[in-house]
C-alpha cells in the first residue's frame, strides 16, 4: 500500500459508508420459530441488599438485626399487609401493580459462595459452587442454538464471561455507530484478507485474526440495521439510562439478537447503605419503567422478558459501619406482559432459619430459572445449554 | 544468549528491550544476562507527583469536615491528581532503567488490588508494591495489609471487635494468598477476628486499636492461639497451597495463561523456602523452559503494555493526562481503577470485537496524527469540560512525539531487522507477504504499518 493511502485512511475520517458485501454472510442467522423472542439480562452487580428491596416490614428478627438500616413502613410502597417495595422504586412498584412482574423469592444455589466473582461467575456460567466452568450459559447457547456471534449483545465496553462461548463470544457494544466506524479501515482489511489461514489457528494470534474479523461482520450489520430506528422515548439521563435506550433501539429496529446484558455497578454497601442504594434503586426503576413504556409503545413488550438479579444478596444483620456484608440467596424479578405467575412466586424468604452464617437459604435454584426461560420463552432443550437437569418453573 | 531470548526475557521481565541494549548483551551467557536485569533493578526509586493543595490543607491541621466545600474541593483535587499519577506511572514503565522492578509493580498491582480516592493513599500504595516487588512476601502481604488504601478498599477500619468484618480476611486467603478451596468460612471468621483493630488514621498512618482488637483465642487452619494479624499471614504461608497459588499466578502472568503443573511445582518449592520473591524470579528466567518457542510471541499484551510499548519504541508524552486516561478506558485497563478486588483477568480477555479494533487504530492515532472517536455524555465520568462539545465525536490527541530519538534507535536498522525488533522472531508466512506489499519508505511510516497488525498485539 502507498504510505500516503495509508495515512489517508489511517483517519477514521475517511471512512465511507459503504454496504459492504459480507452482510449476505449474517443473513443467514437463523430465524427459528421462537427467534423473536427477546430476554433482557439485567446483573445488579455488587450484591443488592434483598432484605431493604421488598421489606417484611412487620418482621420482628428483620426489625431486631437492622436497627439502623431497617426501612420505615409508612416510607414503603406496600403491596401486602406485610410487603412492601423501598421507596425508590415507585416506578418500578406500578409495574408490579399492573402484573407485569414476577417476583421470585430465596434464589440461589447450595454452598453458596460470598466472593463477587466466584458467584458472579457461577451465575453467569450457571456452574455448581463446586464446578469451574469456562463459558458463559449465553455464550453456550450462542453455540448450541444461534450459532452466531450476533445472538447476545452485551451493552457495556467489555465482554462478561456469560457472553463467552468456547469458539463464539457475544457482541459487547455501547454504541453501534462508534463501534461500526473503528471498523472500517481499508489497511485493516487488506491486512484481514491476507492471513486467511491464521485464524483457523489455537494461536493466541489465531484468536486476535478471528476475532478482528468477526468484528467487522458484527459492526456492519449492527449499525446497518439499527442506524435507522431512534428511540423517540425519555430514558432517565445515566449511564443505565442509556444503556435500555441502547438495547430498545436494538430491539425494535428488527436486529434478530435474541439475549442484551446490560449491568449496574454499586450495590456492594459494606458501609452507610441507606444513601447508595437509595440511589441505586431510583436508577434501576426509573431506567426499567422508561424500558417497558417504550416497548410497549412500539408494540415490542410482548415479545421481551426482563430478568434481572444479584449474585448474591446481603446478610440479614447489619454490620457496624451500617452497610450489609456478603450474603447468600437474594430475589430474582422477572418483568413481562404476560407472566404465569404475576407478583409473587413463593413467599418471601423465612428470616427464621438461616444458614450458618446468618443468611438466606435458597429455594429455588437460579438454574432452574434458567432452565425455565430456555425452555418456556427461548424454545430450547435446557440440557443443550446447562449441565445436568434442572426443573422448569412454568414461569411463561 | 539468542537475541530473540533476550527479547523474550525483556518483554516479559522488563517493558521490552532497545536496538543497541539488545547489541550489547547479546552473545553473554544466561546467568550474567538475567544477573544484570536483576542489578539494575536493585534501587527503589518512589513515584510521587505533587500534591501542594492537599499537602497545605493537611499541615494547617484543619478539623476534617466531609461536608465542607474545602473538603469537596480536596476531593475533586484528589481525583485530578489520580490522573496525573497515572500518567507519570506509564511514563517510569515507558523510560525507566528498572525494568524489573517496573514490571513486578504492576504485576502485583494486579496482585493486591486497591482502589482509593485519596491520591496520597493510592500514591503511598503504589510505593508500597514498588519497595517489596522484589522482596520478602510475608513482610510483603503484612505491609499491603496496613496501607490505608487496603484498610478503606476492604473495610478493615470498619472491622472492630464483636462485630467483624469479613472482607479484607476473605480476599487476603481467597485473592492475596490460597486461592478458594483452601479454607472454610469459619477460618475467614476467626482471620476477620485477628485484624480486628487494624485502621489507619486520617492521615493515613497505621494504627493498632487495641479498644476494638479482639485478642481473644482463634482457631485458625487447624491451629489454636492468640492470634493476631501477623500470626494470621504467618500460618496462610505455612500451608504449601500459598507457595503454589503464587507460582501459578506467576506463571500464567510470565510465561503462559496454559499451565503446566510441573513447572508451577518447581517454582513453588523454590518459593516455599523463604518467600523470596527475587529467588522465584531469577530460577523462572534461568529455566530452559522459560524459553521454549511456544511461549515466545504467545502472550497477548495488556493495555497498559501495549501503550508503554509504543512509547518506549518512538518516544512521546501525554500532553493532555486525561487523554491517557480516555485510551486506557477504551482498552479496557484503567491504571489505578481495577475493575473489582480480583484485578483484571489478563490473556484473552483483554480482547473482545472493540478493544481489539481499538488496539489496530492506537498506532496511527496515537503517532500518525490519526483521529480517535470518543463516545460523549453518559460515559466517562468528567469528560465535558475536557473535551470540546461541539466537535467531540472525533478528535486528535494532544501527543509530543520525539521521533528523533526513534532515529537515533532504529534509523540505521534494515526493514528485516526492524520487523524482529517490533514484532519479534516468529513472523507468519502470510504476514512477511503482507508485508512485502508495504511500501518502505522509511522506517518511521513501516513501523508505524508495522505496529498496527495483530501480530503487533502479542509478545
Amino acid at each position: 500500500m502507498k504510505r500516503r493511502t495509508f495515512i489517508k485512511n489511517s483517519s477514521l475520517a475517511s471512512s465511507t459508508l459503504l454496504v459492504p458485501g459480507f452482510l449476505k454472510a449474517c443473513d443467514a442467522l437463523p430465524l427459528t420459530s421462537e427467534g423473536h423472542k427477546k430476554l433482557v439480562i439485567i446483573q445488579l452487580a455488587g450484591g443488592n441488599d434483598g432484605l431493604n428491596t421488598l421489606v417484611q416490614f412487620r418482621n420482628d428478627i428483620y426489625l431486631k438485626n437492622r436497627p439502623v438500616i431497617a426501612q420505615k413502613k409508612e416510607q414503603l410502597l406496600k403491596v401486602s399487609d406485610e410487603l412492601g417495595f423501598h421507596e425508590s422504586l415507585k416506578a418500578f412498584t406500578a409495574l408490579y401493580d399492573q402484573g407485569h412482574m414476577c417476583v421470585l423469592n430465596s434464589v440461589g444455589y447450595p454452598n453458596p459462595s460470598r466472593s463477587h466473582f466466584r458467584s458472579t461467575d457461577i451465575w453467569q456460567t450457571a456452574s455448581g459452587s463446586d464446578q469451574y466452568l469456562r463459558t458463559g450459559w449465553v455464550g453456550r447457547y450462542l453455540e448450541e442454538v444461534v450459532k452466531n456471534p450476533l445472538g447476545a449483545i452485551e451493552v457495556d465496553d467489555t465482554l462478561s464471561l456469560l457472553m463467552k462461548g468456547e469458539t463464539i463470544n457475544g457482541i459487547a457494544t455501547k454504541d453501534p455507530r462508534l463501534f461500526y466506524k473503528t471498523t472500517r479501515d481499508p489497511y485493516f482489511s487488506n491486512v484481514l484478507r491476507t492471513n486467511t489461514d491464521i485464524h483457523l489457528s489455537e494461536h493466541n494470534l489465531g484468536y486476535l485474526y478471528k476475532t478482528a474479523l468477526e468484528a467487522k461482520s458484527s459492526a456492519a450489520y449492527i449499525y446497518e440495521k439499527t442506524k435507522v430506528y431512534d428511540s423517540k422515548a425519555v430514558y432517565p439521563k445515566n449511564a443505565f439510562g442509556k444503556q435500555l435506550r441502547t438495547i430498545s433501539e436494538m430491539v425494535n429496529s428488527g436486529l434478530e439478537t435474541q439475549i442484551y446484558y446490560a449491568s449496574l455497578g454499586g450495590f456492594d454497601t459494606h458501609a452507610n447503605q441507606l444513601n447508595a442504594q437509595k440511589r441505586l434503586l431510583k436508577i434501576y426503576s426509573e431506567g426499567m419503567r422508561a424500558f417497558v413504556d417504550d416497548l410497549k409503545g412500539t408494540g415490542a413488550f410482548k415479545d421481551t422478558l426482563v430478568l434481572t438479579f444479584s449474585e448474591f444478596g446481603r446478610r440479614l444483620k447489619q454490620n457496624t459501619a451500617n452497610g450489609t456484608d456478603h450474603g447468600a440467596a437474594n430475589m430474582v424479578f422477572l418483568i413481562g406482559e404476560d407472566l404465569k405467575h404475576k407478583g409473587m412466586y413463593n413467599t418471601p424468604s423465612n428470616l427464621a432459619s438461616l444458614d450458618a452464617n446468618g443468611d438466606i437459604e435458597y429455594e429455588i435454584d437460579f438454574r432452574d430459572v434458567y432452565a425455565s426461560l430456555l425452555k418456556e420463552w427461548l424454545g430450547t432443550e435446557p440440557s443443550k445449554v446447562l449441565d445436568g437437569s434442572f426443573k422448569t418453573l412454568g414461569l411463561v | 544468549m539468542e537475541k530473540a531470548h533476550i527479547q523474550h526475557l525483556y518483554r516479559r521481565a522488563g517493558f521490552d528491550i532497545l536496538p543497541k541494549e539488545l547489541e550489547i548483551l547479546s552473545g553473554k551467557d544466561r546467568k550474567s544476562v538475567v544477573a544484570q536485569l536483576f542489578e539494575s533493578s536493585k534501587k527503589m526509586v518512589p513515584l510521587t507527583v505533587p500534591t501542594p493543595k492537599i499537602d497545605a490543607y493537611l499541615d494547617s491541621n484543619t478539623q476534617i469536615d466531609r461536608k465542607s466545600k474545602a473538603f469537596k474541593e480536596l476531593i475533586r483535587t484528589s481525583r485530578q491528581k489520580h490522573v496525573v499519577f497515572n500518567r507519570a506511572w506509564v511514563n517510569r514503565m515507558a523510560t525507566t532503567g528498572q525494568g524489573l522492578r517496573e514490571r513486578m509493580t504492576l504485576f502485583w498491582a494486579n496482585h493486591f488490588v486497591v482502589r482509593s480516592n485519596n491520591i496520597l493513599f493510592s500514591q503511598q500504595f503504589n510505593n508500597t508494591l514498588r519497595t517489596h516487588a522484589l522482596g520478602n512476601f510475608k513482610e510483603f502481604v503484612i505491609a499491603v495489609a496496613k496501607e490505608p488504601a487496603m484498610l478503606d478498599y476492604l473495610n478493615n477500619q470498619q472491622n472492630r471487635k464483636g462485630a467483624p468484618n469479613e472482607n479484607f480476611a476473605r480476599e487476603l486467603m481467597e485473592l492475596f494468598t490460597l486461592g478458594v478451596g483452601h479454607y472454610t468460612e469459619m477460618d475467614i471468621k476467626e482471620a476477620a477476628r485477628a485484624f480486628t483493630g487494624w485502621r489507619h488514621d486520617s492521615r493515613g498512618t497505621f494504627k493498632l486499636t487495641n479498644r476494638i482488637h479482639d485478642d481473644g483465642e482463634k482457631s485458625f487452619l487447624g491451629k489454636t492461639g492468640l492470634w493476631n494479624g501477623e500470626d494470621i499471614v504467618r500460618i496462610i504461608l505455612e500451608q504449601p497451597a500459598c507457595a503454589h497459588f503464587i507460582a501459578e499466578k506467576i506463571y500464567r502472568h510470565f510465561v503462559n495463561e496454559e499451565t503446566n503443573s510441573n513447572h508451577i511445582e518447581e517454582l513453588a518449592i523454590v518459593f516455599r523456602k523463604e518467600y523470596q520473591i527475587a529467588d522465584v524470579m531469577k530460577y523462572l528466567f534461568m529455566a530452559d523452559w522459560f524459553y521454549d518457542p511456544k511461549h515466545m510471541g504467545h502472550k497477548i499484551k495488556s493495555p497498559v503494555d501495549l501503550l508503554v510499548g509504543l512509547m518506549k519504541t518512538v518516544p512521546f508524552t501525554w500532553d493532555k493526562a486525561k487523554e491517557l486516561k480516555y485510551i486506557e478506558r477504551l482498552l479496557g485497563q484503567v491504571l489505578l481503577e481495577p475493575p473489582n478486588v480480583a484485578g483484571w483477568a489478563e490473556g484473552r480477555s483483554w480482547i473482545d470485537a472493540n478493544t481489539l479494533m481499538i488496539r489496530l487504530k492506537l498506532p496511527s492515532v496515537l503517532l500518525n496524527d490519526g483521529e480517535i472517536a470518543f463516545d460523549v455524555k453518559g460515559e466517562f465520568e468528567d469528560s465535558f469540560e475536557a473535551f470540546d462539545q461541539k466537535n467531540n465525536f472525533r478528535r486528535k490527541l494532544a501527543i509530543t512525539k520525539n521521533w528523533n530519538r526513534f532515529k537515533a534507535n532504529y534509523g540505521a536498522l534494515t526493514y528485516d531487522v526492524l520487523v524482529f525488533h517490533i514484532l519479534g522472531a516468529s513472523v507468519s508466512k502470510e504476514t512477511n507477504h503482507f508485508l512485502k506489499t508495504l511500501e518502505k519508505e522509511d522506517q518511521r511510516n513501516f513501523c508505524i504499518q508495522l505496529m498496527s497488525l495483530p501480530e503487533y498485539q502479542l509478545c
